[in-house]
């Protein structure tokens, strides 16, 4: 059994980064956007795209098995 | 002999029966008859055999017993016997009872659904989301069972990137509550920075006797009281537990659980693209609205310079007619200075023959202006004289 453990921030990130995604597209469906804080937007939108792109890339779960309180024996 | 009050001696067997009664090793099986609830707090009934005519009384409390019960249930009870001195009557103190049997068991299971649900358990407004993309799992299942694969596999086949925390635990037989109670208190009990986003508790199917831990009243009241919200997932499609019904999202197998807890990342991916594509169709959108103005404006502007530009041609061609005309006439009228000039300039008459003459540079006009032997000087159309008068003649 696996007992990788993975850094928390970058995890974190995914779904902070995924909800800046969903409000920047809101951000687009506004009435009259700007065109220069929209090239903005969209920049920056592209590079918090790749960076979930980079981290849907990511196959592996961290699986730990907690020793504490828990008995090892065998099924009833 | 020994004299002894009535107190005293009731005393005394309550004594001897729990000292050589093992109570704690026996478990009386029969059927409960003439079952009673009074002031909602003692609970009284009979435990009959079915073949035999045979009757032992038994009293407990609501919070002693966790399992419903009826009449007519096959039950397993444990407890000491008593003589309670108020009545003079031979009790069984029961501790716990159980039910036995798939008939009694579906009874119990019945009752206590009943129960959880008329206290608000299953409540629906107080079932709590699942964040979309969760962070770490906490995952209380046998790490021995199908459940734990099944679970495992279409997590990393669906996700990556997901701390479980598993606590092994066992889902059948006498440890399984206590083990599952001591999970749920683990994750609630570490600090909030440490806490999973959601619980699984999950097992595969099995009859009720099986799955008798997650229809455990304690168990689904942990659920309930859990600080992080829970999926439940027990056994196959049809099964269901009281757990099921407490948690905050209820999965029909623990793959399901799986399916539910973590999003696909191919639909993931899709989304995120479609987002792309949006913005990109906006921004494009725009930009062309903005080409648009921009044309539409450069047209007015060249067709206000051409209106303007022609403007100043006329007024340039006008200026120019107007100076050329103007520099005619006055060329004309210099023209004809010059020819009245030329007409009465003296140098021109010398050329014909007229000569200029002067005496001490000022010109004579009158004989009488110069003397006999007086030094005159003769301007020619060409080159000058000085010459002596002979002779004036007046």
């Amino acid at each position: 059994m696996a007992t990788k453990k993975t850094t928390k921030t970058t995890k974190q990130d995914f779904a902070k980064a995924f909800s800046e995604l969903e409000q920047i597209t809101e951000w687009f469906e506004g009435d009259d956007i700007d065109l220069e804080e929209g090239l903005k937007q969209f920049e920056k939108g592209m590079k918090l795209a790749k960076m979930c792109k980079e981290r849907l890339a990511q196959v592996e779960n961290a699986i730990e098995e907690i020793k504490e309180t828990f008995t090892d024996n065998n099924e009833a | 002999m020994r004299v002894l009050a009535v107190h005293q001696f009731i005393g005394l067997i309550n004594d001897f029966l729990r000292e050589t009664v093992p109570s704690s090793d026996i478990a009386i099986e029969g059927e409960i008859s003439d079952y009673r609830v009074s002031q909602n707090k003692w609970v009284s009934f009979d435990l009959k055999d079915e073949e035999q005519e045979c009757v032992l009384k038994c009293f407990s409390t609501i919070w002693q017993l966790r399992t419903p019960l009826e009449d007519g249930m096959r039950v397993r009870v444990m407890g000491y016997p008593k003589i309670y001195e108020r009545y003079g009557m031979f009790k069984l103190n029961v501790q716990s009872a159980v039910p036995v049997g798939e008939g009694a068991l579906a009874k119990a299971y019945a009752l206590m659904k009943k129960k959880l649900q008329e206290e608000g358990l299953f409540d629906v407004d107080r079932k709590r989301s699942i964040p979309r993309f969760p962070k770490t799992i906490g995952l209380i299942t046998s790490r021995d069972a199908a459940a734990f694969g099944d679970f495992t596999r279409i997590l990393n086949r669906r996700w990556g990137g997901v701390d479980v925390l598993h606590t092994h635990v066992h889902v059948q037989g006498r440890e399984a509550v206590s083990d599952i109670l001591g999970a749920f208190n683990h994750f609630n009990s570490l600090a909030e920075s440490e806490r999973p986003d959601v619980l699984v508790l999950t097992r595969g199917g099995g009859g009720l006797e099986d799955l008798h831990a997650f229809n455990d009243e304690s168990v689904a009241r942990a659920v309930y009281a859990s600080h992080i919200p829970v999926i439940c997932a027990v056994g196959h499609e049809r099964d269901e537990s009281l757990c099921d019904f407490v948690a905050d999202l209820r999965a029909s197998t623990p793959s399901h659980a799986a399916e539910l807890i973590v999003p696909d990342r191919d639909q993931v991916l899709g989304e995120i693209r479609a987002m792309q594509d949006r913005w990109e169709e906006q921004l494009r959108y725009q930009t062309s609205q903005y080409t648009f103005r921009l044309e539409r404006f450069m047209g007015t502007i060249s067709s206000v310079v051409r209106m303007h530009a022609s403007r100043v041609n006329q007024l340039m061609e006008s200026l120019v007619y107007r100076f050329n005309s103007l520099f005619d006439k006055t060329k004309e009228r210099i023209d004809f200075a010059l020819r009245l000039l030329s007409s009465i300039d003296p140098t021109k008459q010398l050329s014909r023959g007229y000569s200029i003459v002067r005496s001490g540079g000022v010109l004579v006009k009158d004989v009488k202006e110069i003397s006999q032997k007086g030094k005159i000087q003769i301007q020619f159309g060409r080159g000058s004289a000085d010459a002596t008068v002979d002779q004036t003649n007046p």
